[in-house]
């Protein structure tokens, strides 16, 4: 196998690899900001610098020429090389920092370059804290300047479209932005305008910087050139926790981290995982999370009339109780967990209904055969592995027709166009819904506010069967201690959470999850759905049926599950 | 000691003293487009033994660096019928002293258009750039027409003189900026886009103009194909210095009699050029300074020159370099220090901007010199010109980092007691002492 040695560590290695991500992947921590592995490396910002040789050979024979103690004597290129732009080669020998006085001197005068026009306007700038300038800057950076002029100045606070604003100062011309655009989302909206050291990214005369991924920019950007429109001087970095889960807003189940502060989503970042969104994000998923904080109902009503939540399942249960299992519609969700929709769907047995079924949210030609996609809702093929099928909004105006009791989770039928609320008129109604603009709202006889995705625990599965855990982003009213244990294990901080200095009583949403509300209805029934928590129904919807197969949470982890396509009617 | 032999009676032939020579007729008359017809026409010649011919003139490239061209086309991959494969010639000239292509676009296209076609046709090529800078508009003009009236007479385009070899030229504008003659980001110019000048490896001859092979040559090394056809490597190796062989067109600017482009063999006697070609130093000062080869090759003293001749060898001798061998040349009277505030000022304003050290320290090193012209520096100051060249050169994805580096550099080396003399005077210098400031 191919070797190659940094700070006199010898690696191995296989095929063809770049430098700078082989060390990158190898805790190996070069400094670098035009680097990006999802686009080509134009080696422009000059700060992953390193000492590369190769054994000498001798010219006659092709054979490594060895000094005197038996050592390969190795040739060191005349100049630094850029480690992003350097492919490996067999025998090669690096020198990064850690070794080589001539790299470290080169990090800082690069550093040292870079700072002399930025701004340095760290203390207001939205980037600060997570910004690759500032640390590496910290790291590997110069002390003071050595800079006695006004520095460049250039546009600031351009709007280079509806979501993106651009500080020209701010910019260290990496050319990121542009390569995303010209390389990835292939919009070639950005380019590099004016020359020198007045460069600056633009969009060309007349056009717009409105591609639907224009935000990913923002985060690709190593300083605070590009940021968000809508998210800019709204909350420090180090004010908010950031908790992985799942994008809810396509069938694609991009990956995503939510931001919170004060117990309220401030925005929505992708999350790598190649095996689905890669490093991006659309814009649709980014901006779609005023849900999560605004309009959201104040508990369980009944009839309209706030009430205790055993009151309210106690109902539901009521609802249900000796009306004939044929005259009782169970409508699932694809915007709800698979757990839940399991639990949905044995509730319904216990009654004697037939399967729920499940309204699809699906814009035809929304798709781009990228991240966006048709289908509106996250969890349709989760519904669909349950046998929870899809109805059309006439299919389930008929079915209402012979209906006693609709039990909605998670859903709005009459803003699908199923059915109006008059029609509602002579059927109980059990909703349990997200926000109080559901329209199905005026016609439940029983309210049961449901947590939403970044509130609870549970399963989404992506449009290609692929398995992935929603984990709580913010805190509910109430004591749950599955979701306050979920929050503490996968938020690295304890923003949001009643020991945080930032916590705000107020942002609480007094929900229930479906996992705790259906076991509750179903007891009111007196059939026994007891389950621990959500990773105990998802062991056994793994366990009873194939389509799950393999989909336990230690096994879904931070990036999912592959789920086996065979046997799926989706 | 002059390596040019007999220079008094040198015959020119890049830019011989005929009138009229940029048309078509004329420069028929005068052999034009004779050493094509050979090379198409004849068993005598194959793309190789081209190669091998311009490999035995001992050419090298014109445009600075001084890479030997025969051998830089045999660079270029084995041709697959496939794949197509470009020359560029390189006409946009524009280092600060060096004005020497345009002389041979204006009086002599011709020359240029048959070296390019030889180039072609050694390399198999059928499709040639001519990148010109757009400021030399007014005889662009002229230049397009001649090439139309060569391509009226089958010189060419398709199946030139029946031999069924087919090449065209195309000339193309460039919008004035210095990085567009740095042949990667030449090409992405050509491409039509933003010229940054691209990362080495891969070179030109694997990926070049939109990623196909391509050779990038000067247009001065291209006027010398003709040449070497028609008299044969030999002769063309015969003339100047022998490690660096052949005419050269030197342009000589500043405070001298008669500032103009000279075409001389090389390895002419600096003080030659000055003195008898360039007419004597203006008003008879005495000479203080010059440049031999355009604004970023080092500069020179005037008592750094004495036996200097114009090759590379020499050159590198005496500390500085061939490049394009524009020369300027500077009296006594001249400010050097305001002479360096302009030449930084120039690189300042053409560093392209992609790569970080020459795109800040470019600005960074006009700063500190315009503060000295002004009388405002300080004497560490120049310790920090030092500091920050050696922070831009080898740094960067081209050499404008270098070019922009290297002047301030040696200026410095080479006249720091002007530098001290302009800078504010340090306190021990002025008599006061650190304790009553």
């Amino acid at each position: 196998m191919a070797k190659v040695t940094i700070d006199h560590q010898t690696f191995e290695y296989e095929g063809q690899q770049g430098l700078l991500q082989f060390c990158l992947d190898h805790g190996v921590d070069l400094p670098h900001f035009c680097y990006h592995p999802a686009m080509s490396a134009p080696a422009n910002c000059r700060q992953c610098l390193v000492e590369v040789g190769m054994p000498q050979r001798d010219r006659a024979t092709g054979d490594v020429v060895k000094d005197d103690a038996g050592n390969d004597v190795i040739q060191f290129m005349p100049k630094l090389q850029t480690s992003c732009s350097m492919q490996m080669a067999d025998g090669m020998v690096v020198k990064t920092h850690r070794s080589s006085e001539l790299v470290k001197r080169a990090q800082k005068d690069t550093l040292e370059f870079l700072l002399i026009n930025h701004p340095l306007d760290c203390p207001i700038c939205d980037q600060a804290g997570h910004c690759p300038l500032q640390n590496q800057a910290y790291k590997h950076g110069p002390e003071g300047s050595r800079f006695e002029f006004e520095k460049v100045h250039k546009p600031k606070h351009i709007d280079l479209g509806p979501r993106v604003v651009l500080d020209g100062e701010r910019c260290i011309n990496c050319t990121r932005c542009v390569r995303f655009t010209r390389e990835v989302s292939e919009s070639h909206q950005l380019t590099i305008i004016e020359r020198g050291v007045r460069n600056y990214p633009m969009t060309p005369p007349g056009v717009e910087f409105d591609e639907p991924y224009s935000m990913n920019v923002i985060d690709i950007c190593p300083v605070g050139a590009l940021t968000s429109k809508d998210h800019r001087f709204k909350a420090r970095i180090w004010e908010m926790s950031k908790t992985p889960s799942v994008s809810t807003v396509g069938a694609k189940g991009s990956n995503v981290d939510y931001w919170v502060k004060d117990n309220q989503i401030m925005k929505v970042t992708p999350r790598t995982n190649m095996e689905v969104n890669e490093y991006w994000l659309a814009d649709e998923e980014r901006l779609d999370y005023r849900k999560f904080n605004e309009d959201r109902p104040e508990g369980p009503t009944v009839e309209g009339a706030p009430v205790s939540w055993d009151m309210g399942w106690k109902a539901a249960a009521d609802c249900l109780q000796g009306v004939d299992g044929s005259r009782i519609v169970f409508l699932g969700s694809a915007w709800a967990t698979v757990e839940d929709n399991y639990l949905l769907g044995r509730l319904a047995a216990a009654v004697g209904a037939s399967a729920p079924v499940y309204l699809p949210h699906v814009e035809s030609g929304h798709g781009d055969n990228w991240l966006r996609t048709d289908d509106r809702t996250p969890n349709a093929q989760g519904c669909e592995r349950l046998g929870i099928r899809a109805i059309s909004p006439a299919g389930l105006k008929a079915r209402l027709e012979s209906a006693d009791v609709l039990y909605v989770m998670e859903d709005d039928p009459v803003a699908s166009g199923a059915c109006s609320v008059e029609d509602l008129a002579g059927i109980k109604v059990i909703l349990h819904h997200y926000n109080t603009t559901n329209q199905t709202l005026a016609a439940a006889d029983v309210a049961l506010p449901a947590a939403m995705a970044v509130e609870t625990v549970g399963t989404y599965v992506n449009m290609d069967g692929h398995a992935q855990r929603l984990r709580p982003a913010k805190a509910i009213a109430g004591v749950n201690r599955t979701l306050s244990m979920e929050i503490g294990k996968c938020r690295a901080d304890r923003h949001g959470t009643p020991f945080d200095k930032w916590y705000n009583e107020s942002n609480l949403v007094d929900c229930q999850p479906g996992w705790v509300s259906l076991p509750e209805v179903a007891a009111g029934l007196g059939h026994a759905m007891a389950y621990k928590g959500p990773k105990q129904i998802m062991e056994e919807v793994s366990n009873a049926l194939p389509s799950f197969k393999g989909a336990t949470y230690p096994a879904m982890g931070e990036h999912g599950v592959r789920l086996e396509t065979a046997g799926v009617t989706a | 000691m002059s390596k040019a032999g007999d220079w008094r009676n040198y015959k020119r032939v890049l830019l011989p003293p005929v009138k009229d020579l940029h048309r078509l007729d004329v420069y028929e008359a005068n052999e034009g487009y004779r050493a094509l017809r050979e090379v198409l026409t004849t068993d005598k010649w194959t793309p190789t033994s081209v190669t091998d011919e311009v490999k035995k003139s001992g050419l090298k490239g014109r445009g600075g660096a001084g890479f030997p061209t025969g051998l830089k086309w045999s660079f270029m991959p084995p041709v697959n019928p496939d794949v197509p494969r470009f020359l560029c010639c390189n006409g946009d000239e524009s280092e600060p002293g060096t004005f020497k292509d345009r002389q041979l676009l204006e009086y002599n296209p011709h020359l240029v258009f048959e070296g390019i076609l030889i180039a072609c046709y050694a390399m198999t090529i059928r499709k040639a750039f001519l990148y010109v800078r757009g400021e030399f508009a007014d005889w662009i003009s002229l230049m397009e027409a001649e090439l139309e009236k060569a391509y009226a007479k089958g010189y060419v385009g398709q199946n030139i003189m029946g031999s069924g070899f087919s090449c065209d030229i195309v000339i193309h504008k460039g919008a004035g900026a210095y990085i567009c003659g740095e042949e990667s980001s030449l090409m992405n110019s050509l491409e039509g886009k933003r010229a940054y000048p691209r990362i080495k490896p891969p070179f030109p001859a694997q990926k070049g103009v939109w990623g196909y092979p391509t050779t990038i040559n000067n247009v001065e090394t291209l006027a010398c194909a003709p040449l070497i056809i028609r008299n044969g490597g030999e002769w063309y190796a015969g003339i100047g210095a022998p490690t660096h062989a052949g005419p050269v067109l030197y342009g000589i600017s500043g405070h001298v009699n008669r500032p103009g482009v000279y075409e001389y063999p090389t390895g002419m006697l600096i003080t030659d050029l000055i003195n008898e070609v360039a007419g004597g130093m203006r008003g008879g000062k005495k000479l203080k300074a010059l440049i031999p080869g355009g604004s970023s090759t080092p500069i020179l003293r005037a008592d750094m020159i004495d036996g200097v001749t114009m090759d590379a060898d020499s050159l590198r001798a005496a500390g500085s370099m061939m490049g394009t061998s524009g020369m300027l040349i500077m009296d006594e009277d001249t400010d050097i220090v305001s002479w360096l505030r302009r030449i930084t000022h120039f690189y300042h304003h053409e560093s392209c901007g992609q790569c970080t050290p020459c795109r800040e320290g470019t600005g960074w090193l006009e700063n500190i010199v315009t503060r000295i012209d002004e009388g405002e520096g300080n004497l560490r100051d120049l310790d920090l010109l030092i500091d920050l060249c050696s922070q831009m050169e080898g740094r960067t994805v081209c050499a404008l980092a270098d070019a922009a580096a290297w002047p301030v550099r040696y200026t410095i080396d080479r006249f720091r007691s002007e530098f001290e003399a302009k800078c504010k005077p340090s306190l021990v210098a002025s008599g006061l002492e650190m304790a009553t400031v």
